[in-house]
This record gives C-alpha cells, structure tokens and sequence, in this order.
C-alpha cells in the first residue's frame, strides 16, 4: 500500500546540522499520524535520522537509496 | 528479480563490517584515541589546525604575500601531511562504501562555511590548537588550559546554535535553493568507487614506504593520519556534534562517543607523561609539558569560544571539516578553505596585538599534576568527562535543554 505523504522536506546538497534541524522544525508542524517525506544527500542522516525517530518516538515508514545519491525517509508522526 | 544475490564469503562479510554501515560514534572514538596515544608514544598528539596552517603559509608562499618564504614545505612537516592524508582516508572510507559524492550546496551554505572556517582559524590561533589540539588530545595531556578551551568552546557552541535556528526561522531561504550532486556512487554502476578506493589506498601505503626510509616518523604519520580519516568517515566522529546535539535534538550519542575516546587517551597520556615514556633527546620535562600550552587563561577561553562559533556554523569541526572534504561535501571545502586562508592572516596580524594587550602571567603553571599530582590531575580530567556524561544522559531522558 502506498503510504500518503502529507508534506515533503528537500534536503538536497545541506550537510550536517541542517537536514537534522529543518526535519525536526517539519515534524513539529505536522499532526499525529501524517506523513513525512524527507529527500537529501547528506550520508550522516542515515544514521542520525533512524536514531533520532527511535529516541522521539516517531516511526521510521521507509528509507531507501534513490539515482544519483539521493537518500529517501519516510517518516510517520507520533 | 532473476538476479541472484551471492552469499560474500569470510573477507566479504569482514567488509561489509566495515564498509556497509556507519560505526558507531563510541567505537570510532576509541580506535581515533588509541591511535592518538600511538602518535604521542612516536613523536607527539594528534593536532589538525597546526597542519592546515602550515597549508596556508604554503598557498601564501607560492602567491609571494606576508613575507612565508621560509614556510615548512607540506611534504615535510609532519602535521601537514597528517591532515593531507586525513583528507586521502576519508576519500578512501566514502569511497569503499561508496559513499563518495560531489555535493555543492545552496549559495548560503558555501558562504557560512567560509565563514565558519575562518572563526575556526582565529579561534584555534587564539588558543593555540583547535577542537582537537586543546581539546581531545589537551584535555588527556592534563592540561589546564585545555579545560578553559573546552568550556569556551562549549558556550561557543550553545550561542552558534542559536543563530542557526533564528536563521532557520526568519530566512529559511538562505539554506535553501539549488544544489547539485555529481559522481555518487549509487547502484551497481557505482562499482567504480570501491576499485579507486583500493587504489587510493595501496599509493597511501606506497607513498608512506617511499618515505620510511629517510624519515620513519613521516611514514608513520601518513598512516596513522589516513586511517584516522577513514575512521573518522566511517564512524562521522565530530567534535561539534558531541557539543552540540545535546542542545539541538537532545541526542547523546555523539557526546558519549567523544567521552569513549577521551578516556582512552587520558590513560595513554598519563602513562607516557608519567613514566617519560618516548623521551628521547627531550628532557622529561619537555615531555610532561608536550601540549600543554601557554593559552591559560584568556588566549584559551577566546580561543574556544571563537571556535565553538566556527565550528557550528560550518557544521564540521577542523577534524569534521577534513573528512567531510574527503567525503565531497562542497560546504566543508569552502570551511577548509576559510580555514587555511584565515589561519596565517590571524598568527601573522589579528592575534598578536590583540594578546599583547591581555594581561597575562608567566608565573602561572598550566600543568595540572603540578597542582594536583599525577593521580590529582587523573582524577580530576576523568571527573569532569563524567559530569559531562551524566549532564547529557540526564538532557536526553528530560529534554530539558534540547530545543525540538
């Protein structure tokens, strides 16, 4: 099933705090159960942003690896 | 799928340990901090700002300004060529996981990168070493100074951040707008990078030999240097994360990596200081003393200061910054260019005058076994990374001082 994406966040070309800061300052103005599509090119999120949903509670729908280096999350509101 | 996916044998699994995922920050930190106390047991600690300096006053040479005819080439100064290889390393660790891109961010990016790396030069000129020469080596060098740096670099950092979430807030655009990304080694038609990775890596180690004959200490320093690059990539140890994510996401995964390696080498330090291990034809003394440097205490509390600014607003401290460049990130190039522009403009002209106007005294000691004793300044250094530790434990079960 296709999952809805409500809003989408490009991160393209940013590198370390910016894609962690702009995603968070995202998630704050979603509402419980909508859906968050995150695209960037940063190889820190990989591991920052599982890390970060597990320890906020939000839960990590899909990430995957695009053409051309581009990293996809989608992300659920607690 | 027709493709069949092929069970890797013993050195494939052995690999993808390494290459596959990201490591976690605490195992990273570890090995940099052994290799750290390796680097002290040949010849002296790990530093980085001292080696881009030293590329500065080369481009200064070349371009014939500031007078730095007398300048150390890069092939021979020792820390020159750690931070060369640093860069090599970290190209080798993205490329052999494939993680190598050319990725050249929005305008407003590039321009705090700059920025920020030339407050990390004035910062570290300051305070005579930077997030790695006054604090994750100054710190196990029992250094007094080195805490002043550290409590500078600290506020530093807190305030930088702040700037950037008001940026983000009131001018959203100026990090964002078009960006590009090239060379990525995404699929199977980036196969490319794990070859070139190989090669990169067996001319580090031819290079290194070439080098092992008329100076061994060299030859040690191009491989510690690379495979702390290719450590640093792979476990993304960064000094501004470990000050600053507490405060941001409340993370504290980064801190407590930091604090890893720093313990490590708060042993190893002690113990070559203590028992005058490596002393060579330096005086014992002169060994305690290795950095442990004359910035106490305004020179290191500016110093860390100026630098926790830098460093957050280029999002790479000078170590974080290297690797990031080995990586292809294109903001980071534009820090390590501020960087190495900035670093002999602020020794040769804004620094000097603005010390001699400090009042400063010689008489004090900066050696904190002086005061304390061996198992004083032990206990003291490891007290301090505890409080630190449980701070940022406390910070991220509460979110009392994280912002989101």
């Amino acid at each position: 099933m296709e999952n809805k994406i409500d809003q989408t966040l490009d991160c393209k070309g940013l590198s370390c705090p910016m894609p962690m800061m702009k995603l968070a300052k995202a998630m704050k103005g979603l509402k419980s159960g909508e859906i968050l599509e995150m695209i960037g090119t940063d190889p820190g999120t990989k591991s920052d942003l599982p890390r970060w949903c597990e320890k906020s509670g939000n839960e990590m729908l899909e990430k995957g690896e695009l053409d051309g280096g581009i990293f996809r999350f989608l992300i659920k509101k607690k | 799928m027709s493709e069949k996916t092929k069970e890797p044998g013993v050195l494939g699994n052995l690999f993808k340990t390494f290459f596959a995922k990201h490591w976690p920050v605490w195992v990273g930190a570890i090995v940099l901090g052994t290799l750290n106390i390796l680097l002290f047991a040949i010849k002296s600690p790990w530093g980085a700002s001292g080696g881009i300096n030293n590329w500065g006053e080369n481009v200064f040479k070349l371009i014939g300004i500031f007078g730095l005819e007398n300048a150390t080439p890069t092939s021979t100064s020792l820390y020159g060529m750690l931070c060369v290889f640093l860069i090599i390393g970290s190209f080798i660790g993205a490329l052999l996981s494939k993680e190598f891109a050319l990725r050249i961010p929005p305008k407003g990016e590039l321009i705090k990168g700059f920025i920020g790396g030339g407050m990390m030069a004035l910062g570290a000129t300051f305070g005579i070493g930077c997030s790695i020469g006054s604090f994750f080596s100054g710190m196990p060098a029992l250094s007094g100074g080195a805490i002043i740096f550290t409590i500078g670099l600290f506020i530093g950092t807190v305030l930088a951040l702040k700037y950037l979430m008001w940026e983000m807030e009131k001018f959203p655009n100026f990090s964002s707008g078009k960006s590009y990304n090239f060379l990525s080694g995404t699929g199977k038609s980036g196969s490319w990078q794990i070859y070139l990775g190989w090669i990169v890596l067996i001319v580090t180690f031819i290079i290194a030999y070439q080098y092992s004959g008329g100076n061994k200490i060299m030859a040690w320093f191009i491989i510690i240097g690379m495979f702390m690059g290719l450590i640093s990539q792979r476990s993304r140890f960064c000094i501004v994360k470990a000050f600053r994510d507490p405060f941001m996401t409340g993370e504290a995964d980064g801190s407590v990596g930091v604090m890893a390696g720093l313990v490590i080498s708060v042993f190893g330090f002690t113990a070559i200081k203590y028992f005058g291990i490596g002393v060579g034809d330096i005086a014992v003394r002169a060994r305690e003393m290795t950095w442990v440097f004359p910035h106490f205490f305004f020179r290191a509390a500016i110093g860390g200061f100026v630098f926790g600014l830098g460093m957050t607003i280029a999002g790479g401290c000078a170590v974080g910054t290297l690797w990031r460049v080995g990586e292809g990130q294109v903001k980071l190039w534009a820090s390590a260019l501020g960087f190495i522009l900035i670093s002999p403009i602020s020794k040769l002209y804004i620094v000097p005058p603005i010390v001699n106007s400090l009042p400063q005294s010689l008489d004090f000691k900066n050696y904190l076994p002086d005061y304390l004793g061996y198992p004083g300044a032990f206990g003291f250094v490891l007290f301090i990374i505890l409080v630190w530790y449980v701070f940022v434990k406390w910070n991220e079960k509460t979110g009392r001082f994280s912002a989101f």
